[in-house]
């Protein structure tokens, strides 16, 4: 008798949900469902929480705008990959295999975004990686891949075409972490130097690896010490980045330090303590506090009202963007199929107003127009434009 | 010539917090023939310990105790609580499945290990935290060339300090004398009139204790503290054992201090990117001549 006064209670709690939920889907269009894939736990879980902010404030203000497809809301679905490319693989199933998620942005780290992309590809979603700079994953020939980041290489010529000179630097050392994207960082910066370096005008004293799950770097930082340098570059990422600058500055390292395009951020300058942060380097792409047009403004006004600050690297603001053009895309073409979106994106999207700046992509889904500037960490954790001209 | 010192003193700092960590699988083993797998994560709660006491006790504690006082009582502290949560893994974990055999036991462990790591993880959250340069002081010390920080000496002293009295207390006392016979021959111990459950207990107080402390030392030295940092480190302690002969007390203490060095070696004369693999062909080449390590002895099969 009991049991059955239970299952009656729990079936009327269930018929009220059903008819809830039934109501509000008829009272509303259902949704325009986008995916994002990030580092939500995890060493990089800081840049995985600020891709998922950046996504829902542009979300807010495509919604504020009435929506896209004559009012259909933008909703956001989350899939954690802890920047594990196994855990990436899973995440990215998960979000193929929900049938109301049209497209996806994925992720932060180069060797995460290689095994997923491979995955949307034959599921045929359209992804957008965010903070994936390595040369070659456009190079693959894939069909629903673009990437709303730069790429490595034109990272690597402006550091050997404008850095380099910039400091009058002869002697450099380079050091990488051993994970893909920053092993072709410093190749790319090896090779973009060699014709300088066959004219003798430059030298490369110092070129290694180390592991960055580790926490002692003094050994490898004391030998690059006797080589002299002008200049560190450190291609990897930040949470060893923040050691390593704490680390070279007190063993005795006085070398211009020249971070790669992941080294500073928040968490880096916070392990480094400020007191040897600032005056560190790093070459990176264009970050929002220096833009300031439409989009850009309203971006920042949103995220600071609700998080008290902006993001600290551009990677976040790049998923931003991304889910700013999938919207356009979706909302201009007037489908949701991932054929006709990757073609709007391919070959009707130009110069489409974004909030880091003009939008289009070229053939093989690159972002058309990205570029590498010199930033300065200031006295108080904040960063300065530097003009290489 | 400084630069090989330099090198050398660097090797013997990683290198010591390897043989502190090493200590706690070394005397598990020996006594329980168990790899306690959790180790290294109780080092991880050990080091987050530590940041909590001086981040949040630090209008007391460093109020009153100065700032070198405060990392002392930090650590004390990490260290009595990293003891007590030792033993209650051995009660929760593995107590109630002794009778079932070894191999249920080590499953037990890693069990324990990834509760212990999400634990923390929950907790103080996934982002790395950082020992602020408030709570720790640190200054660089030039002596006669040689650059060295102040944490540096103060984690060598204690590190030799306590390998000294873990030492002394395994070798020299009749506390000690039991733990080595327990070690030996355990039944054959409980005859003698030992109480295994007392020198359990123990071991599984002194050896977390002893990591938790290195925890902390890691924090202060490093800076950075991340949830998942106790695999790394516990996978390195764990070869230093290996190297040293398991089971063996000094053996634990020179596998770390050498695995320190020969990583220097590598990383300064080869490449840092092949240092692990110097390090791991030099201990194949040890277990080819030495199968039970440097100072493991010969045990007969027992059939």
């Amino acid at each position: 008798m009991k049991r059955i006064k239970y299952l009656l209670g729990f079936s009327i709690v269930l018929m009220v949900i059903c008819v809830i939920s039934l109501g509000t889907f008829a009272a509303e269009k259902p949704p325009v469902v986008i995916g994002l894939q990030g580092p939500i736990t995890g060493p990089y879980a800081v840049e995985g929480e600020m891709a998922k902010q950046s996504v829902e404030i542009a979300a807010q203000m495509i919604n504020d705008k009435g929506g896209i497809l004559d009012g259909r809301m933008i909703e956001i679905r989350i899939a954690d990959d802890a920047c594990q490319p196994k855990a990436g693989a899973l995440a990215a199933m998960k979000l193929i295999t929900q049938k109301d998620v049209v497209a996806a942005i994925q992720t932060y780290g180069s060797f995460v975004v290689l095994p997923a992309s491979d995955i949307y590809e034959k599921f045929k979603m359209v992804n957008i990686a965010y903070g994936a700079t390595i040369t070659d994953l456009t190079e693959r020939g894939l069909k629903y891949f673009f990437r709303t980041c730069g790429r490595t290489d034109t990272q690597a010529r402006f550091f050997a075409e404008k850095v380099v000179p910039y400091f009058n630097a002869k002697k450099i050392a380079i050091m990488n972490n051993n994970t893909s994207f920053s092993v072709g960082l410093a190749e790319e910066s090896r090779e973009a130097l060699q014709s300088r370096i066959d004219a003798g005008e430059v030298e490369i004293v110092y070129f290694d690896a180390i592991n960055p799950e580790e926490t002692d770097f003094t050994i490898p930082l004391t030998k690059l010490r006797e080589t002299n340098p002008d200049i560190f570059y450190y291609t990897g990422h930040f949470p060893e980045g923040g050691l390593i600058i704490r680390q070279a500055r007190e063993i005795g390292i006085d070398a211009v330090f020249v971070g790669g395009d992941a080294v500073i951020n928040q968490d880096s300058i916070n392990i480094a303590g400020i007191e040897y942060a600032k005056g560190c380097y790093q070459t990176q792409e264009a970050l929002i506090e220096f833009f300031n047009h439409p989009e850009a403004k309203t971006f920042k006004e949103l995220y600071k009202a609700k998080y008290g600050t902006i993001p600290t690297s551009p990677w976040p603001v790049y998923a931003a963007d991304a889910l700013y053009v999938l919207a356009e895309a979706i909302d201009k073409s007037g489908s949701t199929d991932s054929d006709v979106i990757a073609d709007y994106l391919k070959n009707k999207m130009e110069d489409f107003p974004s909030i880091t700046g003009l939008i289009g992509f070229d053939e093989i889904g690159d972002r058309v127009g990205s570029s590498s500037h010199l930033y300065v960490v200031n006295e108080d954790g904040s960063s300065s434009l530097i003009d290489t001209e | 010539m400084k630069i090989i010192l330099e090198q050398l003193l660097n090797g013997l700092t990683i290198g010591s917090f390897y043989a502190l960590i090493a200590l706690g699988y070394s005397m598990v083993y020996g006594v329980m023939k168990l790899i306690n797998f959790a180790h290294g994560d109780l080092f991880a709660l050990g080091s987050y310990l530590g940041y909590t006491l001086l981040v949040f006790g630090s209008t007391y504690v460093t109020a009153t105790l100065g700032i070198w006082g405060g990392m002392i009582a930090a650590m004390l502290i990490a260290a009595i609580g990293i003891g007590i949560a030792g033993t209650l893994v051995e009660r929760i974990a593995y107590r109630p499945i002794y009778s079932a055999g070894r191999l249920p036991a080590v499953v037990s462990a890693l069990g324990a290990s990834i509760v212990i790591q999400n634990g923390i993880m929950v907790v103080w959250g996934p982002r790395p935290q950082a020992y602020s340069s408030k709570i720790v002081a640190s200054h660089v010390l030039n002596i006669g060339g040689i650059k060295i920080t102040s944490i540096q000496i103060l984690v060598l002293l204690i590190s030799f300090i306590l390998m000294g009295l873990l030492f002394y207390i395994v070798q020299k006392t009749t506390f000690g004398a039991a733990i080595r016979a327990c070690a030996l021959d355990r039944s054959t111990a409980a005859l003698m009139g030992i109480n295994i459950e007392t020198i359990i207990f123990f071991i599984f107080a002194l050896g977390p204790a002893l990591g938790g402390m290195a925890g902390v030392m890691v924090g202060m030295y490093y800076r950075k503290i991340t949830f998942v940092m106790g695999w790394n480190y516990g996978l390195k302690a764990f070869t230093a054992t290996i190297l040293g002969g398991i089971g063996n007390i000094p053996g634990a203490m020179l596998g770390g201090l050498l695995l320190g060095i020969l990583e220097m070696i590598g990383s300064v004369y080869i490449s840092t990117a092949y240092k692990d693999v110097f390090v791991f062909v030099i201990l194949i080449l040890v277990l080819i001549f030495r199968p039970t390590g440097l100072l493991g002895e010969k045990v007969a099969e027992k059939v």
